[in-house]
């Protein structure tokens, strides 16, 4: 499952390959709600506090279950005594994690690792029983230093090594390459570990009758997370329902598992024979619910006179936390012959990575996209005008030279001066620019049910779950496109395993493996209804068109039915048909590019962001409001990986000095510039996905724009002011001294 | 003469950003110490064990057993299931529990419940007359102003609250206004646009 989350490769991307879908379910030629701009039909809840998310259900003689997590990164647990938490008051039970007795189940293996969870009458008594756990720990040397452990002078503390050496992948003649070059350079690129920081915490509400388990749980994914519990505690798929109406936030922690968290939630809500709510704190978040892992390269790189990029030699690393691959595409999109590269994974003391938007991609851009500008300087070249010359070929999934072209008009390109701004005074302004891919894409199975009533409502079910991207919309649209109606008056239902199988949300798959279902359980039955409709007007049913809310013959409008009128001769028993995706009215692969205008003060090093415009085109576009907002949330989470947010450890204790909101930064209002999104439609190509795409490139251009600005090339993110000032200081002490 | 909006345009030195260069140790410190008068004459000591507390939610009265060190935010949603303002941080920095206490907002993670008695306080429930929503509620519809919706609830009072006090705000003080406030899925384009395009909040 984890494979299908993640894009390693960074090349030429792979083409779509079309195939033809049946002609009556093809995406209609005249869209009348498809691509428009459709408020999120959701909105409404959500504004006024009545949407229901996990956080917010409470069950009747509901328990609240609390974690008790090792402080250490690593240890072995030696004892732990529950005897004081079961006494304390309002607690209904306490169970372990970790068995002490058991070798292979007493190692901690990263600061937050779970040891033991209690549940009782309040949350404040949960944790203050959580408190009088007693855990006795035997500390072991901890690894969390990665320049440690790729020195060799780290404590082994993996079983098969602290450092997995990959293969090499070679392409084309290196040494032939490096012979063309006019000029090399040679550089550490560097990006560092955030954590996903749902604004909803991971968590769930356990509720058994007899052998079977109901779940809330915020999850990117209900049916996996049915999988999950069923095989975590060994009890059929068929006893578990996983409910999840609304969430706050994945961003890749909550898709492939419901973590240690979920299982000691149903655990707790067994032995309570309650139900039981188990919502995790933030300090809970950043430790042990996921990151994107750091990724590093050390990068010689060769460029022709001519501006060809002809050599590529990388040896890289990550970490992806204790025991997890921290891999990335290198070099990412840009056509280079001959290229060599080497991955270490680095394995350490700290949570285990999950797929964070995009996993992979903006660590691969950053990578990539800073030596670009450089050999740009080296041959003095327009970068803009270098990428054209090194990107892939032109094609419907490879759009980026006739984007980049679009976009320096729109941004006013021809306005950007060399690197380095020599204007006078100490705001200095800078222009960078990015490119990103990202697949998506579409698959089964994805059971979708429509129904249509006698009085005229329609209900579309399907088993799917909505992470704020407006998955809910996105059904109303395509089915109300499809019968003729606005989307207002179609009632979506999803976020429940009772609604049928359908993929997880992730990798930027929804939407395309979704809307084909939705489209054909839309046009079955419109079908349906045709035949319902047509004796009554004494045509065929073929011969009928749903279209602004009338069933009426193609050519002759004042021959049909109001939809309410028709949707009378259903019956008692209303239409009811199912619709499953189907290859053709999806695709893969996307394509982007985006511009960053900064001003940067060079006296106190604080960058501020004038500007940013996303090209960015997802094949066709079904909901345009919210995929505009998504891409609106793409650049902000890269701007934030780019400018703020930062998982520190403490070198010597490993652990996290800022498990918090307030010291783990992310972007506020005043942080946020007006940001241009043009989204390219492409119909032809079906639906592909946008969650992911618009996140990745944001990151390389605003570093660019920085480079621009101060004419220093800054190597690893975040860009803080401590560490532009410190790379002007580099810069100008040759000169001092 | 408009105000010149310094924060659109070149490098501001907002507060924001100061206190992310240079950290708030010595604020912070002088925000947590108890003021000398304030510990002689205060309220005399309740707990730890339940006392009643009497709140004013939303201009109905709410009466609950709880713990002195209950919070505003965990009575209402845990004790009273007002469940509208949300639990990010727990901390005072993300803003998704932000009320209103007699009109001014507050971090309702960080408020005592019994430290509010006598005050008017209001939560994103209380906004909505019926089915139909505040200005504030329906620009944030009108302007897809929400993603997953977890910070929305708080993002709202803080707008409704900034409204009240400036009817007519200009672009800073808006962002000055919401900059309490995090918004993970970002959504802070779409907030700006819907606050601005707000008319007709009454002065509170």
């Amino acid at each position: 499952m984890a494979s299908e989350l993640l894009e390693q490769e960074g090349g030429p991307p792979r083409q779509a390959a079309p195939q033809a879908a049946d002609p009556k379910f093809a995406w209609p030629a005249e869209r009348t709600v498809l691509g428009t701009s459709v408020k999120r039909l959701d909105a409404p809840e959500k504004v006024t506090g009545r949407a229901r998310y996990t956080f917010d259900i409470t069950r009747p003689g509901m328990l609240y279950g609390r974690i008790i997590r090792s402080p250490h990164p690593h240890a072995r647990v030696v004892a732990v005594d529950l005897t004081a938490a079961r006494r304390s008051p309002g607690v209904k039970v306490a169970l372990l994690w970790k068995d002490p007795a058991n070798a292979q189940n007493n190692r901690v293996m990263f600061q937050g690792d779970e040891i033991a969870a209690v549940a009782a009458d309040t949350e404040e008594r949960a944790i203050d029983a959580a408190r009088l756990v007693k855990v006795e720990y035997e500390v072991l040397p901890q690894l969390t230093v990665v320049e440690q452990a790729l020195s060799g002078k780290a404590p082994a503390v993996f079983t098969n090594g602290n450092v997995r050496q990959g293969q090499t992948q070679e392409s084309g003649d290196l040494a032939a390459g490096f012979k063309a070059a006019a000029h090399t350079i040679e550089e550490t690129y560097e990006t560092h570990v955030i954590t996903h920081t749902c604004l909803e915490s991971h968590g769930t509400v356990c509720e058994w009758e007899g052998d079977k388990l109901t779940v809330w749980i915020s999850t990117q994914g209900i049916n996996t997370a049915r999988e999950n519990f069923a095989t975590g505690l060994s009890i059929p798929q068929a006893d578990v329902r996983v409910i999840c109406d609304y969430m706050g936030g994945g961003f890749g922690s909550k898709a492939l598992s419901v973590g240690a968290e979920g299982l000691l939630c149903a655990r707790l809500a067994k032995e309570a024979n309650a139900p039981v709510k188990l919502m995790l704190d933030r300090k809970e978040e950043h430790l042990a619910t996921g990151n994107r892992p750091s990724a590093a390269a050390r990068i010689k790189a060769g460029v022709s006179a001519e501006g060809i990029i002809t050599a590529f030699d990388a040896e890289s690393w990550g970490t992806g936390g204790a025991g997890a691959p921290a891999g990335f595409p290198l070099p990412y999109i840009y056509r280079i012959a001959n290229r060599r590269r080497s991955h270490k994974d680095v394995f350490t003391n700290t949570g285990q990575q999950r797929p964070m938007r995009a996993p992979g991609h903006p660590q691969g851009s950053f990578l990539t996209e800073i030596f670009i500008d450089e050999l740009a300087d080296k041959v003095n070249m327009d970068p803009l005008e270098f990428r054209i010359k090194n990107l892939p070929p032109e094609a419907p999934n490879a759009m980026w030279r006739a984007y980049l072209k679009e976009g320096a008009a729109e941004f006013g390109w021809s306005k950007r001066h060399a690197t380095g701004d020599k204007t006078s005074g100490p705001i200095k302004t800078g222009m960078g620019v990015a490119v990103c891919t990202w697949g998506g894409g579409g698959r089964g199975p994805a059971q979708t049910h429509c129904e249509i009533s006698s009085d005229g409502s329609v209900v579309v079910r399907i088993g799917t779950q909505d992470l704020g991207t407006g998955t809910r919309t996105l059904v109303a649209v395509i089915t109300a496109d499809t019968l003729g109606l606005q989307a207002s008056q179609v009632k979506p239902e999803i976020g429940d395993t009772r609604y049928g199988v359908s993929p997880l949300s992730g990798g930027s798959t929804t939407a395309a493996s979704i809307s084909p279902a939705i489209r054909v359980a839309a046009v079955k039955a419109l079908d349906a209804l045709k035949e319902k409709v047509a004796p009554q007007l004494g045509v065929p049913p073929e011969s009928l068109v749903a279209v602004g809310g009338r069933i009426q013959v193609k050519d002759n409008p004042t021959r049909g039915l109001a939809w309410a009128e028709a949707c009378k001769h259903i019956g008692p028993q209303p239409i009811a048909v199912d619709g499953d995706w189907v290859p053709g009215l999806s695709s893969v692969t996307t394509s982007g590019v985006q511009f960053a205008e900064v001003a940067v003060d060079i006296e106190t090093g604080i960058t501020k962001l004038k500007r940013i415009l996303a090209i960015q085109d997802c094949g066709l576009v079904v909901s345009r409001l919210t995929a505009e907002s998504q891409t609106l949330g793409g650049v902000i989470g890269s701007l934030n990986f780019a400018m703020f947010e930062d998982r520190i450890l403490d070198r010597n204790t490993g652990q996290m000095v800022n498990p918090n909101m307030e010291w783990y930064l992310l972007a506020g209002m005043s942080d946020i510039p007006p940001i241009d999104v043009r989204l390219k439609d492409q119909p032809e190509r079906g639906v592909i996905g946008i969650g992911e795409p618009p996140t990745v490139p944001t990151a390389a251009a605003i570093a660019l724009a920085v480079r621009n600005a101060i004419g220093v090339t800054i190597r690893r993110l975040p860009l803080t002011p401590a560490r532009i000032l410190n790379a002007l200081q580099q810069q100008n002490t040759p000169r001092q001294a | 003469m408009a105000p010149k909006d310094e924060s659109s345009d070149g490098v501001n030195l907002s507060r924001r950003n100061f206190l992310k260069s240079t950290g708030v140790v010595g604020l912070a410190a002088g925000v947590i110490a108890p003021s000398g008068a304030e510990a002689q004459s205060g309220p005399a000591a309740q707990g730890p064990g339940e006392v009643p507390v009497r709140l004013t939610v939303n201009g109905r009265p709410l009466e609950l057993m709880i713990e002195p060190r209950v919070t505003l935010l965990d009575a209402l949603r845990m004790r009273a299931d007002l469940t509208g303002n949300k639990r990010g941080c727990d901390r005072g920095a993300c803003g998704a529990c932000t009320m209103l206490v007699d009109g001014r907002p507050i971090y309702s993670c960080s408020t005592l419940a019994i430290e509010v008695q006598g005050k008017q306080i209001r939560n994103v429930q209380g906004l909505a007359n019926g089915d139909t929503l505040h200005p504030v509620q329906q620009a944030f519809c009108d302007k897809d102003a929400l993603m997953c919706g977890f910070c929305t609830p708080g993002f709202i009072m803080a707008s409704v609250g900034l409204l009240e006090k400036h009817p007519n705000p200009t672009p800073d003080q808006i962002r000055k206004g919401l900059d309490g406030n995090i918004c993970r899925c970002g959504t802070f384009n779409r907030i700006f646009e819907a606050v601005s395009s707000v008319k007709g909040v009454q002065r509170g």
